[in-house]
């Protein structure tokens, strides 16, 4: 295929305007449809996982099986399965996430509150992942021949395949063990709460994205224009960013947006190696509890989460490389 | 304070904390805080961030640590003695046929936010426990048999049962039917008022974050503290909890100075910490039942008495306790805790003897394989299954008991519930031989739900009209302590004949505490400390 | 010759550990579940590796777990691969409706975190091995099969595809006879990564306590135990998480080499795309 040759982004706006609009319309449609079959899939296989909510919230309070059957009926969940889903359907179309049954209040409150420790830490992963996937990526693409590509790309390895549990717990290790010579205390402390756990799941995040970095760099520099770009005099700084990086990201945002989807609909191993509140331990004990609202909630997040962002990515890579556009 | 690029600020505002370069910038101001500190604060660590804190609704130990010193109870019980003494009732007599309880408030009583103690805030209290849709999850069941609150005047109110229940004043004196101010129950209503919560206690309450601290202020108006009190009023002027859930972390934190006050050590940090001379450590027994498992009789093979018997010498306990708790814990002896009950857990447990164990089983035809290695009779190995809760070290001790069990020959297969729910399943199902599971408590009630016969955590399958009657008896047809005493004391050995159950450990709660803080001390049900005690030392 | 290049250190700890797993019985000096004195004591000769926070042999616990950590992941992929290829195949040689289902369900079923996707599977089934290995197996299929069905509609479109069709070819045929054969390499590649993820998912359960019996040495509760030791005894976590990282990588390299000599333009990193989701 002989390349188009680069327009301002202005172009790619245009190219959405025309079908576009359409087929973002359509997108929403099923973006929405791909977040309320996820929730009823969840929806369904809770209520045929065994573990009666009622009793396990009651456990602690030696209640008699009389004044269970009253709260039963009273909560609504002595109704058929069919009627309860339509109920919570109708409350989920209202915005209404439910009520937590373990501790009363509404599910949307409780997510709120965990939500800022997610988002604190997802978003600290997701900056030092990116920065890190880059460095990695164009390192193991450009000195591919040298040694520091070739150890870019073994810790980019590493980086996909070393499981949070390990990583997680060698980090803490190394952290008690300098907490042993340290004299700053207070401030290796709170390094454990936000930087260690960051740095950890970042790590895992960077190396999928130099990979992809990494085979999109080698791509487009194989590319003729690069030839012409060089030909017609441009900055080799200059090229290699413009001409080379930027159709190379298209692919790199998509990886980027699951991941971004992934991170901030809560980590549960980092969450539980680094005894960190958030997303992920409290869907975690909502399974266990079987406070089903909960578990729904976060579904509903996670969910719209993948779906948002993989829309986002689209969007976004037909305005770094209006080709795509043309493509689709 | 200084200012945040602005592409930043929703999040300080959010999370209190900054990403990266910024975090490390924080890290040092946090530090330089911290030794600012105002003396007269200290910071009490807690070991896992509730659900939920609100005494009447939720029902986690942990949030009575803080909410103990915010709320005063009707009548409290002396630690020291056992006995029930006046709280914010003055006195209070019980009818001839133990139904109906009347208390007399104390007059002199104000809330936090002013509003008078009288009978209608005792009404409002209980109503507001018992009304179904607020789903308390404790403080409803500790009432019983409560039919119906009657104010007789303002500062006489009359608790009105449809049948007599001993451990109703045990109740009474537990934070979670402490008394919280009518108006602020009103104001904010489940859910909301765990955040601003208003009690007469010692301290008053400022704020609750969650998953990050507590925030408890002395109250300078407080004078009605019960007897035993040692101190008319709080002494330090300020206490914040906060939450230390990884139990490698507490001390560190106690040691790097971040708190004065931690527990739930492991016992190897605790007995390091023993040993230095700026820590003290108190080991507080919590009373109610031992880490405990119950044989199941309903099937085979433990139905037969001389199995559960062989399979009960056949643990070392005190090479279980040893191994996963260390220095610290008493082995129990039967099935309550013997700090607490002393007067009813009398005889101890047999002795481990493995090859007696053998012996037994041989005797009634469970003999060795030698080509499997398991005992077999009638071509049926001896297949065990044990369930264990996944909370406080009974997976460790389900392994150890599993590990015994497998080394007289029988094939074990151990599980560990995830959660509640689990258990109650698998207790639906039948299919096990032994199970664990036990529950904290000051009033030997507490058994009557695991061995009555309809009783909810009847894990054994247990139905003896004589258990019945014991339980019936002690809990409904006398007050008289001694006499109820005696009747456990007979429930004890009955459950210690049949072999019911394989006791382990009585739980002990390790906490240190700085050496400069002195008056440490802690109620009846253990974890509870009397904030209102605590100072510095001179 | 074809071995240029091969990863000797990858392939020389999967033999390894493959001959530990099979020979465990005969290899481990102790039984890895009966304690044999005090906790975390440290090595001496009777214990090669000193015993674990319940006094048991710490060596022989870590060479029965090759058998077990082993073992669920390569039943898990089985299952995984197997169904996942089956409806990839299908879908690629059925390209109207039945593919755009398939490719729907997969797409919702990836919207849903893959851990609560298997702890949903646990939460069913209770926990246990066969529960962990049946929810990474189930867990598995939306991604493997999405990655199986690219590979294959690519193969389809080719030429030599066209001219079994014309020559009158059944639909089954071809699918067996050209598309599965001629995806080849890099089907066994993508196929070689996906244990590497059903090996990290499988302990990452484990890992969570989802084991069932902690008292089975596994790797991946091993690490969990562990954990609570750092300050006393960091090996009892360290040494079964370096087992795990080791095997994951070993895996991993062994599909990309394999990857790569058959496309060594694609350099792998599509395989891998599904990236680490067990955080």
């Amino acid at each position: 295929m002989v390349p188009l040759p680069y327009r301002p982004s202005i172009r790619a706006v245009k190219l959405m305007d025309n079908r576009g609009a359409k087929a973002i319309s359509k997108k929403m449609l099923d973006g929405i449809f791909t977040v309320f079959a996820a929730v009823s899939v969840v929806f369904f296989s809770l209520r045929l996982a065994a573990g009666d909510p009622l009793e396990i919230l009651l456990s602690q309070g030696l209640a008699t099986r009389a004044q269970i059957e009253e709260l039963r009926v009273a909560l609504g969940l002595d109704r058929p399965l069919f009627s309860q889903y339509l109920d919570f359907l109708r409350s989920l179309l209202r915005g209404d996430l439910g009520k937590s049954l373990y501790t009363g209040r509404p599910v949307i409150s409780l997510i709120k509150e965990q939500y800022p420790q997610t988002i604190e830490l997802a978003f600290s992963a997701l900056l030092f992942a990116i920065g890190l996937g880059l460095v990695l990526g164009v390192a193991g693409a450009i000195l591919k021949q040298s040694h520091i590509g070739k150890i870019a790309e073994f810790i980019a390895n590493v980086g996909i395949s070393l499981p949070v549990s390990f990583t997680g717990i060698l980090a803490l290790f190394l952290w008690l063990q300098a907490l042993h010579w340290a004299t700053l205390e207070a401030l290796l402390l709170s390094l454990k709460d936000l930087l260690l756990p960051a740095l950890i799941l970042g790590f895992a995040s960077a190396g999928a994205l130099a990979k992809v970095v990494q085979s999109g760099l080698a791509g487009s520099l194989r590319e003729p224009y690069m030839l012409a770009a060089r030909a017609r005099g441009i900055r080799p700084r200059w090229r290699f960013i413009w001409h080379a990086l930027r159709p190379s990201l298209p692919p790199v945002l998509s990886i980027a947006a699951l991941e971004a989807a992934f991170l901030f609909s809560g980590t549960v191993i980092t969450e539980t190696v680094f005894a960190r509140p958030g997303l992920g331990r409290m869907l975690v004990n909502a399974i266990l509890q079987g406070d089903y609202a909960i578990v729904q909630g976060i579904v509903v997040l996670a969910a719209a989460l993948y779906v948002f962002t993989q829309a986002l990515s689209e969007i976004l890579s037909i305005i770094l490389d209006p080709r795509l556009a043309r493509q689709q | 304070m200084f200012t945040f690029p602005s592409i930043f600020r929703p999040l300080w505002k959010a999370g209190h904390r900054v990403p990266f370069s910024l975090a490390l910038l924080v890290g040092l101001l946090l530090s330089a805080c911290s030794s600012m500190e105002e003396p007269l604060s200290i910071v009490y660590g807690l070991t896992l961030a509730p659900s939920g804190i609100d005494p009447h609704i939720n029902a986690s130990a942990e949030l009575g640590i803080p909410l103990s010193s915010v709320y005063d109870t009707l009548i409290y019980q002396n630690p020291d003695s056992g006995e029930f003494v006046p709280g914010l009732a003055e006195k209070w007599t019980i009818s001839e046929d133990a139904k109906t309880y009347t208390f007399y408030l104390r007059q002199d009583v104000i809330f936090h936010d002013d509003t008078a103690f009288n009978a209608a805030a005792v009404k409002a209290n209980i109503d507001y426990v018992i009304n179904p849709d607020h789903l308390s999850q404790k403080a409803r069941f500790m009432l019983g048999p409560l039919e119906r609150i009657e104010v007789i005047d303002t500062f006489t109110v009359v608790f009105h049962l449809r049948e007599p229940f001993a451990p109703l004043l045990d109740s009474l004196a537990q934070v979670y039917l402490g008394m919280a101010s009518p108006s602020a129950l009103e104001e904010w209503g489940p859910g909301d008022y765990q955040f601003h919560q208003v009690g007469t206690g010692p301290y008053r309450f400022v704020e609750y974050v969650v998953n990050d601290h507590i925030t408890l202020e002395k109250n300078p108006d407080y004078a009605w503290g019960p007897e035993f009190f040692n101190n008319k009023e709080a002494q330090i002027a300020k206490v914040i909890f906060r939450f230390y859930e990884d139990s490698a972390t507490r001390s560190v934190a106690l040691e790097s100075g971040e708190v004065d006050i931690i527990g739930e050590l492991p016992p190897q940090d605790a007995q390091r910490l023993a040993a230095l001379e700026d820590f003290d450590l108190y080991p507080i027994p919590i009373p109610g039942q031992p880490l405990q498992y119950f044989f199941n009789v309903e099937v085979e093979p433990t139905n037969d008495l001389q199995v559960r018997q062989a399979l009960l010498q056949a643990v070392d306990r005190q090479f279980i306790v040893e191994t996963v708790f260390g220095a610290f814990s008493p082995v129990a002896e039967g099935p309550l805790t013997n700090d607490h009950f002393e007067d009813i857990v009398l005889d101890p447990y047999t002795s481990y003897d493995p090859e007696i164990a053998g012996e037994l089983l041989d005797e009634i035809g469970w003999v060795i394989d030698e080509d499997q290695g398991y005992r077999l009779r009638d071509g049926e190995i001896l297949a065990l299954h044990l369930i264990v809760p996944s909370w406080g070290s009974n997976p460790e001790v389900g392994q150890l008991i599993s590990a015994a069990w497998e080394n007289i020959g029988a094939q074990v297969t151990l599980e560990v519930a995830p959660g509640f729910g689990k258990l109650r399943e698998a207790q639906g199902e039948g299919n096990y031989q032994a199970i664990g599971l036990n529950f904290f408590g000051t009033d030997a009630d507490l058994l009557r739900s695991f061995y009555s016969t309809d009783g909810l955590f009847n894990w054994s399958g247990v139905q003896d009209s004589r258990v019945e009657q014991l339980l019936t008896q002690a809990s409904q047809a006398t007050l008289d302590p001694d006499r109820r005493v005696k009747l456990y004391q007979e429930l004890t050995s009955l459950i210690h004949q049949e072999a019911l159950l394989l006791p382990i450990r009585d739980y002990v709660n390790l906490v240190a505490a700085r050496s400069s803080i002195l008056g440490l001390r802690y109620s009846s049900q253990g974890w509870f400390p009397y904030l209102i005690d605590l100072q510095f030392a001179p | 010759m074809i071995l240029r290049g091969a990863p000797i250190l990858s392939v020389g700890w999967l033999i390894l550990i493959t001959i530990v797993a099979v020979g465990a019985p005969v290899l481990a000096p102790l039984d890895p579940q009966q304690p044999l004195g005090p906790p975390l004591s440290y090595p001496a000769q009777a214990s090669f590796l000193g015993t674990d926070s319940l006094g048991r042999d710490l060596l022989s616990r870590l060479i029965f777990g090759t058998r077990f950590s082993l073992s669920i992941a390569l039943l898990a992929s089985a299952i995984t691969i197997s169904v996942g290829t089956l409806f990839g195949l299908t879908a690629a040689v059925f390209p109207g409706l039945f593919d755009r289902i398939m490719l729907w369900a997969s797409n919702t079923l990836l919207a849903i975190p893959g851990l609560l996707l298997a702890m949903l599977v646990v939460a069913r089934t209770g926990t246990g091995l066969a529960s962990v290995v049946f929810a990474i197996g189930i867990g598995g299929i939306p991604g493997f099969l999405r990655l199986s069905r690219a590979l294959f509609i690519q193969i389809r479109s080719q030429a030599f595809i066209s001219s079994a069709v014309a020559l009158g070819g059944s639909k089954l045929w071809i699918a067996r006879f050209h598309i599965l054969p001629n995806a080849g390499p890099r089907y066994i590649s993508i196929s070689t990564i996906h244990i590497a993820w059903a090996f990290l998912g499988a302990t990452s359960l484990t890992f969570l306590g989802f084991a069932g019996d902690p008292s089975i040495p596994e790797w991946g509760s091993m690490l969990n135990t562990g954990r609570s030791f750092l300050n006393q005894a960091p090996h009892l976590a360290i040494l079964p998480g370096f087992a795990i990282s080791a095997t994951i990588m070993a895996i991993q390299s062994l599909g990309r080499w394999i990857s790569h000599i058959s496309d060594p333009l694609d350099a792998g990193w599509r395989s891998s795309q599904s990236g680490n989701r067990n955080r």
